[in-house]
């Protein structure tokens, strides 16, 4: 519950401080202005009624709601996905010198390639559907994962060690206790970059593999009948999740290092 | 009969191409329930003798064997405190006394209790669910004492735990340690080099000396418990051992 207030605490103040709301205020008047010059300019900056329009528009027809969810879980299989992998991965190099050895070239080879590259041999393996998104999802959230948790596992202090031999700890109780706390800022960082990597290459992906319920499909598609209305309504909806979901984790981060001098998260 | 005993004990460190000699012919009977300050200069190797009878260096030669059975690696029976408190950042208080019980066969609700008796025991009712950042130099020390104490040990090994605090802190744990130890009737092992501490607490104090640490003599401290610090007979005391360091 506590965490719950903070939470809002954390994600209003911001938001309630005038200073905050200046640029963005002085932005929204400037687009006014423009799309009110002549149909050229209406255009390219849609007047903001008709995207408060088609906002409710959207909304009445049920149609926001049905590919924001699609977006969502998408988003969150992809991210539960791989991020377990990384997870996993990483905590298997950190505890495996030959793992390490034998893995680390090539995954860091492969993480040079840039995600949405890998698109056509993606499309190749799984198709355009669902899954061919999740994957490309799912490398979003493994890579920062996987490089974080190997990063936080690995160097564990002697100090610390003496302790779990003093205690008789078992090799679990010893990650429990001692590594995976020490690890948790680490991961956190990780999850920090991967969540709105994640997010971002949601709606690319959808962009790309045109099929489905999804943002980035309804983008796609008022692109091509030039809606921009539509367009924006998506692209401020897309915009304001990523918002969200950066604040719900630096909460969860706040709370989980709460025994941390100063949150530094 | 003695309850711990250290016989003969060697102990080499290699360095470069020779073996160092850390310490040479050790030998000590320690009685149950007997304060034992340990003194000397630095590089006298009590540190490492510490380390051989709490199990966490096992290369020596010699014995050392508690209640007749040697030693051999670290045991819950043998509770060490090192010189900074070693707590665990990401725990309370209640939590890092709980770690020395988490490998005991003991029920929750009998953890619950010693790690509530030991908290208080060590004067920090009410802290229960602080985190160290939020203590001071002295009272994660005092947590320390706790955890090394909750799991009722045989013995308990203290290496210079006063030794990073500032003076006032230190002297009001010298006496909280006197008054744990006659509560607790346990015995301890004191290593420090602060002699005065030495002679306040220990009931004999074994001076060591360096390069090879070796036990000089050891100085009976023939004062009942409580002391105090202004006794006279501990002032004499403290200057004979100061005398024996210095010559």
């Amino acid at each position: 519950m506590s965490t719950l207030i903070k939470f809002t605490k954390h994600f209003i103040s911001p938001m309630r401080s005038v200073r905050s709301w200046v640029i963005p205020l002085l932005l929204l008047a400037l687009w006014q202005y423009s799309s009110s010059q002549n149909a050229g300019h209406a255009y390219a900056f849609v007047p903001l009624q008709n995207v408060y329009n088609a906002f409710i528009e959207l909304l009445k027809t049920g149609e926001l709601l049905v590919n924001t969810w699609g977006s969502l879980k998408k988003a969150l299989l992809g991210f539960i996905f791989g991020g377990a992998a990384g997870l996993a991965l990483g905590a298997f190099m950190a505890y495996s010198k030959i793992a390490n050895a034998l893995i680390s070239p090539i995954f860091n080879a492969i993480r040079q390639v840039p995600l949405l590259g890998l698109t056509p041999l993606i499309a190749l393996w799984l198709g355009n559907g669902e899954s061919a998104k999740i994957f490309i999802i799912a490398l979003a959230s493994f890579y920062p994962l996987v490089i974080n948790t190997y990063q936080g596992l690995s160097h564990h202090e002697s100090k610390y060690q003496e302790l779990a031999n003093m205690y008789q700890f078992s090799g679990w109780r010893e990650f429990r206790r001692i590594r995976l706390p020490q690890a948790l800022p680490y991961i956190l960082t990780g999850i920090n970059l991967a969540v709105p990597f994640t997010w971002i290459t949601t709606t690319a992906s959808e962009l790309l593999f045109n099929a489905g319920a999804g943002l980035g499909g309804v983008m796609m598609k008022a692109e091509a009948n030039a809606a921009m209305d539509i367009l924006l309504v998506c692209a401020l909806t897309v915009t304001l999740l990523g918002i969200v979901m950066t604040a719900l984790v630096r909460a969860l981060s706040t709370h989980l290092l709460r025994w941390r001098p100063r949150h530094a998260a | 009969m003695s309850f711990l005993t250290i016989h003969n004990l060697n102990k080499h460190f290699p360095q470069e191409n020779k073996l160092l000699t850390v310490l040479n012919q050790i030998d000590l009977e320690i009685k149950q329930g007997e304060f034992i300050s340990i003194v000397g200069s630095s590089g006298c190797g009590k540190s490492t003798l510490l380390r051989l009878i709490a199990g966490l260096d096992r290369e020596y030669e010699g014995e050392i064997r508690l209640n007749g059975q040697p030693v051999q690696g670290p045991d819950l029976k043998r509770g060490l405190i090192f010189q900074e408190h070693r707590l665990l950042p990401w725990l309370t208080v209640s939590e890092n006394v709980g770690l020395a019980l988490e490998e005991t066969a003991l029920s929750l609700a009998e953890r619950k209790n010693l790690i509530q008796d030991h908290i208080e025991l060590v004067g920090l009712k009410g802290f229960e669910k602080s985190y160290p950042h939020q203590l001071s130099g002295g009272m994660s020390q005092r947590v320390a004492i706790a955890r090394g104490l909750v799991n009722k040990p045989d013995i308990l090994l203290l290496d210079e735990p006063f030794g990073a605090l500032d003076a006032i802190t230190r002297d009001i744990l010298q006496k909280e340690l006197q008054r744990i130890w006659e509560k607790e009737k346990i015995t301890m092992i004191l290593v420090t080099h602060d002699i005065e501490e030495a002679v306040f607490l220990g009931d004999r104090v074994v001076v060591m000396s360096a390069r090879p640490g070796k036990i000089k003599c050891i100085i009976p401290i023939d004062v009942a418990h409580p002391r105090q610090k202004e006794n006279a007979q501990l002032f004499n005391l403290r200057n004979q051992a100061i005398s024996n360091l210095t010559h």
